[in-house]
Parts: C-alpha cells; structure tokens; sequence
C-alpha cells in the first residue's frame, strides 16, 4: 500500500492529464455509440426520415421576413381600417366595433340587457319625481364611464343611500338628495337622449351657453359653482356639501356682475344661530395661527366680533380652554357659517381691533 | 500490471462506485443537445444511410463512420468543462 501511495503521490499531472483524456475519450464514445444505436433503430423501424418533406412544400411554408408583415406572411392590422354593415341596423360600422354594437343592435347579451333594465329603472324615476334629470345624465355617464354598473346595481338594490362625497364635482348616483331633488331647469343639457350610440358627459352645466336670465335663475336653485376641471357648475342644491358658500358667493360674482343680489334665502336663517358660536372660533382661529386664509370672512364677522369682544372680556381665562376645545369641534361647521355670514355682509377689513383684545385676555 | 493500469483500474472502479461516471455522462449528454452537435451529427447519419442504402445499414457502419467524426465535432467549451470535472475527481480520490 505505502509503494502504491508513494507511486500515486509521484504521479505527475501529465499522467493525470492523460488518465483524463482517457475517461473523456471513454465518455465520448458511449455519446455516439448511443446515437448510433438510436439512428440504427429508427432506420429499421422506419421513422427516421418522417421529419422530411419535399422541397416543394418547405417553401411553401418557409418564414417570411418582411416588414409589415409576421412570420406566416399575414399583414398584421388588415382588419382595422375595414367596415362592415350591420344587418339589423344597416349602418356601417368599424370592424373592431362591430360585435359590442351588434349585441346591443340585436338587444341580446348580457350588457344590452342591463342597460335596458336600468333605463327603465330610471324613466320610473322620472316619472315619479319630476326634472330628475340628473338621473339621464347618470344613465349616460353610465353608458360611458368604467365601473358605472357597479354602482347601478347598487343602487337598485340598496333602499338606504350612502351619501359619499370623494371627489368634487362628482354625480354620486347613490345621494339621497337625487330622490328629493329640487326642481331646477335644465334648458340647455341633452339629457333625455335615448340614443344609446350617443355618449354625453354632464355633470353639470357649461355656464358659457347660458344667457345671464337664464343664469340668475339657476343661481337661485343650484350650487352653481363652477369646477376646476370640468369647467362646469354644480347642479346640487345650494346647500351642497362640496362646495362653501364662499366658493358660491365667489361664482354668482363671477358670474353675474360685482352688483349681483346673492339668493340665500335657507342658509339665512340658521345664520342668526350660528353668529355667536362662530365669533368666537373665529377669535380662536385669529389666535392659533392669525392665517390670512379666512381673512375674507374675518371682515365679515370682524365688526359683529367687536361688538362681542367686550362681552368676552368679562369672561373668565378658564372657558379659553373652553373656547379653543369648542372651536375645534365646531370649526367645521364655523366655516359654513362664516362663509354664509359673509355673503350676507360685505364689511372692509378690520383685523387690528380684534387681536389686542384676544392677547388681552390670554395675559 | 502496471501502477499506472492498476491506478486506472481504481479509478474507473471509483468512478462507477460513486456514480460520478452516471452524472458526467448525462452532463455531457445535455451539452452536446445543447450546442448542436447532435443534430450535425444525425445529418451525418443521413449522408452515410443515402450512401450505403436505407436497407443495409448496419450498427457496425454507422459506428465506424460516426465516432471519428462524432470526436472531432465537439465543440472546446464542452470538451474543456468535461476535462475539468474529471480532473477534480481525480485530484480528490486518486490520493487513496
């Protein structure tokens, strides 16, 4: 053993080179000693030559390498440019269009019906609360918009409505408000177009198309303010949650002239409510950040604050606490009512007088 | 019979034994696929059967024709890579 231990370490690596190029060569053999034998095989069971065809039809079926064209030779978009007509309208329709119009040409599959189910739905609506006409403009968003069966079905089946409110703007389908709506008039809007190859987006109105007679009507019964991204105004009630009574202030201005009469004849009333409660988070607001953000209000309120001032001094420093708790709950409904106390009263600026009184009272 | 025969003996033994000879022979297998060189050589084939005639090929014909050609057709990367598995096996149980 020791001999043979001495002999493997003398080894040197040419014999080892040489030991595997021996293996290698061994190896390489049993590969095409293995091919042969498959090769053999299948000449004798005669599948060998399955896989050849004749010339003739190997060019027939050769790859194409063009431009413009696959692999098969078949031009790629052939069919976008054609028309086809229909047979039940006898109108000419683009190709890729085709088959959605036919299903709803013929009124079979399951869109047409649902669509007419929901025309339905809703001409029962008009009929029974008069000038809903928010609700066609919904039946065509619905043609038009992605994900508006989803909220058709829903609001067929749901009897109490989800008030949701995430974007401005929005027809929400499901707002109580739709069921008792106010009346209002629509002159200008296609609404009502039973065509359902057209598809018209109204949310709102173009206040462009309206004469001002026309506009200072609809200013008395709608919201009215216009959106940003639309261009539109809102055709909510006036006391729509979505917009302040400043923003509807600000587009009766617009739109109307500076002299224009602002209608608020609901809002009015609970105002008498709200003034007390609101001076004082105004004040609050003044001392927490004196932003210039609801200085428009403050000129409103400003001079009824004054007068309210003194009262407050007589008050003790504990309610401060009071005060600055209450107005953060209430700030939220101090905003409505700021917004509304401003458009009653248009006051200049008086900021000075009220922020000496408030430190004042802090020391 | 020579150390040497005897030290190739060992290791071919080895080699069985351990099922390392199993696992390069497929190694090499999945190579040659790989790269071709069994479709070259199957075209090959078919020159040598439209030669001798489809009826009278025998193993031994095919055999002679191909192994030559079938040693020269390997591509280096396949060679060298199979050279280098052997030798570590080699550096690792040839010392016993």
């Amino acid at each position: 053993m020791k001999m043979e231990e001495m002999s493997l370490s003398g080894l040197d690596n040419s014999k080892l080179e040489a030991m595997a190029h021996e293996i290698y060569t061994d190896l390489i053999d049993d590969a095409c000693l293995g091919l042969c034998f498959e090769v053999h095989r299948a000449v004798k069971c005669g599948y060998f030559l399955l896989d050849e065809t004749d010339p003739e039809s190997m060019k027939d079926f050769e790859i194409v390498d063009q431009p413009g064209v696959d692999i098969f030779g078949q031009v790629y978009n052939q069919w976008k440019n054609k028309e086809c007509v229909c047979p039940n309208c006898n109108r000419s329709i683009a190709a890729s269009r085709f088959a959605p119009h036919l299903e709803k040409c013929l009124g079979m599959g399951r869109n047409s019906s649902r669509i007419a189910n929901r025309r339905i739905a809703s001409s029962n609506n008009m009929n029974k609360s008069e000038s809903d006409q928010e609700d066609n403009d919904d039946i065509n968003d619905n043609d038009w918009s992605y994900g508006s069966e989803k909220k058709a079905k829903k609001r067929k089946s749901d009897k109490v409505f989800l008030h949701s409110l995430k974007q401005p703007g929005f027809v929400n389908p499901n707002s109580p408000r739709r069921s008792k709506s106010i009346k209002h008039k629509n002159g200008e809007l296609s609404t009502g177009s039973s065509d359902p190859y057209k598809y018209t987006y109204n949310s709102g109105i173009n206040y462009e198309t309206l004469g001002p007679e026309e506009l200072r009507s609809l200013l008395t019964t709608q919201c009215g303010v216009i959106s940003e991204h639309t261009k539109k105004m809102c055709t909510r009630s006036l006391r729509c949650p979505q917009h302040t009574d400043e923003q509807r202030r600000t587009v009766r201005v617009f739109l109307l002239g500076p002299s224009a009469s602002l209608p608020e004849p609901e809002p009015s009333v609970e105002n008498d409510s709200y003034d007390p409660s609101e001076n004082q988070a105004l004040m609050s607001r003044l001392q927490w950040d004196g932003s210039s953000d609801i200085s428009p209000s403050d000129s409103a309120s400003s001079k009824t604050s004054t007068n309210n001032s003194e009262s407050k001094k007589t008050k003790k420093k504990k309610p401060h606490l009071g005060l600055s708790s209450g107005s953060g709950s209430g700030s939220g409904s101090s905003q409505q009512g700021l917004g509304s106390s401003s458009t009653k009263k248009k006051k200049p600026k008086l900021l000075a007088p009220p922020t000496p009184s408030i430190y004042n009272d802090i020391n | 019979m020579s150390k040497e025969a005897q030290m190739r003996a060992t290791i071919n033994q080895k080699l069985i034994e351990m099922g390392e000879r199993e696992r390069l022979k497929e190694l090499l297998r999945a190579k040659l696929i790989e790269c071709g060189w069994k479709d070259q050589l199957k075209a090959h084939c078919k020159d040598v059967i439209r030669e001798k005639g489809l009826e009278h090929v025998t193993v031994e014909d095919l055999v002679a024709e191909i192994t030559p050609k079938g040693r020269a057709l390997v591509p280096d990367s396949v060679k060298k890579e199979l050279l280098q598995r052997i030798k570590t096996f080699l550096a690792q149980h040839a010392t016993l």
